[in-house]
């Protein structure tokens, strides 16, 4: 049998489809490695996002694979040994489902060095959103063994990859909004992070995992089936499977977005003045920690200063949460992973933190004067404000945050402190910044 | 006319034109029971890509060997047969227009057709009619889903799925066009023993 699974191995479209799905899954992670670099949890799912292209190779690959007797003629000749059918199949469709999930998992290996040095956290979901993947792909290519047995044309391989495409991307606009049905049958869907502490719900993967199997169940039983009753019972498992997956899974017409409690939580510094970063970028709090000192030694010349610097890990829903301030004595950092798995511009963290502890949230009914925040955070720095890019007004409004900036520069210390500090007070209360800074 | 019909028989030719109707249709009728202002960009580039990859089976016969002792020049028949596959891959979408679900304004239809079509022709020479299907699915699924526009490397990289006006786009699939009717009409399909030549 293993002699038989090795030469299969090596004499089918196995090690071509293999290639395949290496090739395509690899290309599109680092068409975009800033996707998944912040942690193993955002890799995993984003392979699963290009299931998108992944799956439909692997059904095409096994049709290909699936019309292989009749195409060389031996269809009658290999009907007629004595060897029970399901014997005679297992290498093929051993040899294929080995290599499809070879395939999918090597792409998990040759993106993963690139974060191996930057990405610690790694949760139990994790695994389970790759073993969905691989379910996937493995019923997938059985599923296209199968149909190309039935259907030995040459467009078998080509319109089973978009009927393919076609489920994975128009199921959930069929599901009529019904999110948990969308999410639950297309397992590309909903897979891309909107933040860093996103995971996907035992839940939903248990689920997914349940069908997936009973589709490999029906793909092995549809293409050792020899009779038209044997096609038909192909049916049974996927149909048990699918509704023990629609009873498992919550009916949610909006999917929440299921969030790593776990990887959300803070990890600090021993030492103080304590910084703390999220468990899902405790790596980076080595890179973290100075600038997140250096903003906080800047912010000690206000009055009732910040004494930690943590992480902002509020993560956003399908409703805004009502605007509250920031936490007192604490100064919130917003932490962003540059495609390498290191602290997206660093040199920015020290203005971003101080200016979050001026202006809190910025959010007012008609917005904050940002050029006036942005002004008084560079007084405290104590460097120009760089020009922001991003504006079409030649420089008009980098223009006036300079010209506000030197105006600060020009009192003296002590009032322009005073102008800062009513600057801050003045953001908890949306006030007008502008007259703020200008000490009308 | 007796050299074309079995010509078009040895080619599986009504097999692939029954597949691509039918295909059309149901694409048709997927167009029209999802999207509400027709379909989308994405459906009209996979629908074309549907009926190239059909096409693409009947650019070899059973036994290409024996087709090339056959005292008649081979090239114009070639160039012929991928003309009117180009028709039949234009065509069939233009017919939409008829009814109320129209797929895609004819421009990038056309290109669509063209550069796809070029495509799998410059293939067959390289691996065969039976596996020449892989480089136009591989390419245009990845550049339906994942568009890029903007800059020019995207716009060449999937053009498939560019907008009309995009120039480079245009560039590409002229260019593979042209470079898939040479190649196609020059060499013809690779040589495979019967046994292994596409069914």
């Amino acid at each position: 049998m293993s002699r038989m699974l090795r030469i299969e191995l090596r004499r089918s479209a196995a090690l071509g489809a293999a290639l395949v799905l290496l090739l395509t899954g690899g290309i599109m992670c680092y068409a975009a490695p800033q996707r998944w670099s912040s942690s193993w949890m955002a890799l995993a799912m984003i392979e699963r996002e290009y299931l998108v292209l992944i799956l439909p190779l692997a059904l095409a690959a096994g049709a290909w694979q699936g019309r292989r007797e009749s195409r060389n003629g031996l269809a009658e000749l290999v009907r007629s040994t004595p060897r029970p059918r399901p014997q005679q199949v297992m290498p093929i469709l051993g040899a294929l489902g080995i290599a499809v999930a070879g395939g999918y998992l090597a792409v998990l290996a040759v993106a993963a060095p690139r974060i191996a040095g930057t990405a610690r956290y790694l949760p139990a979901a994790a695994f389970a959103v790759v073993a969905v993947g691989v379910l996937a792909v493995v019923a997938a290519a059985w599923l296209g063994l199968a149909a190309g047995r039935l259907w030995p044309s040459v467009a078998a391989g080509p319109v089973l990859a978009l009927a393919g495409l076609g489920w994975l991307m128009g199921f959930p606009g069929i599901a009529h909004g019904q999110e948990w049905l969308g999410a639950l049958f297309s397992p590309m869907y909903g897979m891309s992070q909107y933040s860093d502490y996103e995971t996907v719900s035992g839940r939903l993967s248990a689920a997914q995992a349940v069908w997936l199997v009973a589709l490999v169940v029906g793909g092995y039983v549809l293409h050792v089936a020899q009779s038209r009753r044997a096609r038909a019972a192909s049916l049974l498992p996927v149909a048990l499977g699918v509704a023990v997956a629609i009873a498992v899974m919550p009916h949610d017409r909006y999917l929440p977005r299921a969030i790593d409690r776990v990887a959300q939580e803070l990890v600090c510094t021993t030492d103080a003045p304590k910084v703390c970063v999220a468990r899902v970028h405790s790596t980076l709090l080595p890179e973290v920690t100075p600038r997140a000192r250096q903003a906080l030694a800047l912010l000690a010349r206000l009055p009732r200063p910040p004494a930690e610097a943590h992480e902002d890990t509020t993560t956003w829903g399908r409703d805004l949460p009502e605007p509250r301030p920031d936490p007192a004595g604490i100064a919130l950092m917003t932490i962003t992973v540059d495609d390498r798995g290191h602290l997206a511009s660093p040199a920015d963290l020290v203005p971003q933190t101080v200016t979050r502890v001026l202006g809190n949230q910025g959010r007012c009914p008609d917005g904050l004067s940002w050029s006036a925040l942005r002004a008084a955070t560079y007084w405290l720095v104590g460097t120009e404000p760089p020009a922001e890019p991003g504006f079409d007004d030649d420089g008009e409004w980098n223009d006036h945050v300079g010209q506000l900036w030197r105006s600060l520069r020009e009192l003296p210390e002590a009032d322009a402190l005073a102008r800062v500090t009513a600057v801050r007070e003045g953001a908890l209360r949306c006030a007008d910044l502008d007259e703020m800074l200008s000490g009308k | 006319m007796r050299w074309l019909t079995l010509y078009l028989r040895s080619r599986r030719v009504p097999v692939a034109l029954a597949t691509a109707v039918g295909g059309m249709v149901v694409m048709w009728v997927l167009g029209s029971a999802v999207s509400d202002g027709g379909p989308g960009v994405k459906m009209v580039v996979l629908t074309v890509l549907l009926l190239v990859v059909v096409l693409t089976a009947t650019l070899s016969g059973p036994d290409e060997e024996l087709d090339r002792t056959a005292a008649r020049p081979w090239p114009p028949r070639r160039v012929s047969h991928l003309l009117a596959a180009l028709a039949v891959v234009a065509g069939l979408p233009f017919l939409t227009h008829l009814t109320g679900i129209s797929f895609g304004p004819a421009g990038p239809v056309i290109r669509d057709a063209a550069g796809l079509l070029g495509l799998a022709a410059l293939s067959a020479p390289l691996l065969g009619a039976g596996r020449a299907w892989f480089v136009p699915l591989g390419w245009t699924l990845a550049a339906a889903v994942y568009p890029a526009a903007g800059h020019l490397l995207g716009e060449i990289l999937t053009w498939q799925s560019q907008a009309a006006d995009s120039t480079p786009a245009a560039v590409t699939a002229a260019v593979l066009a042209g470079s898939g009717l040479i190649a196609y009409a020059s060499a013809g399909p690779a040589r495979r023993t019967p046994a292994e030549a596409a069914l």
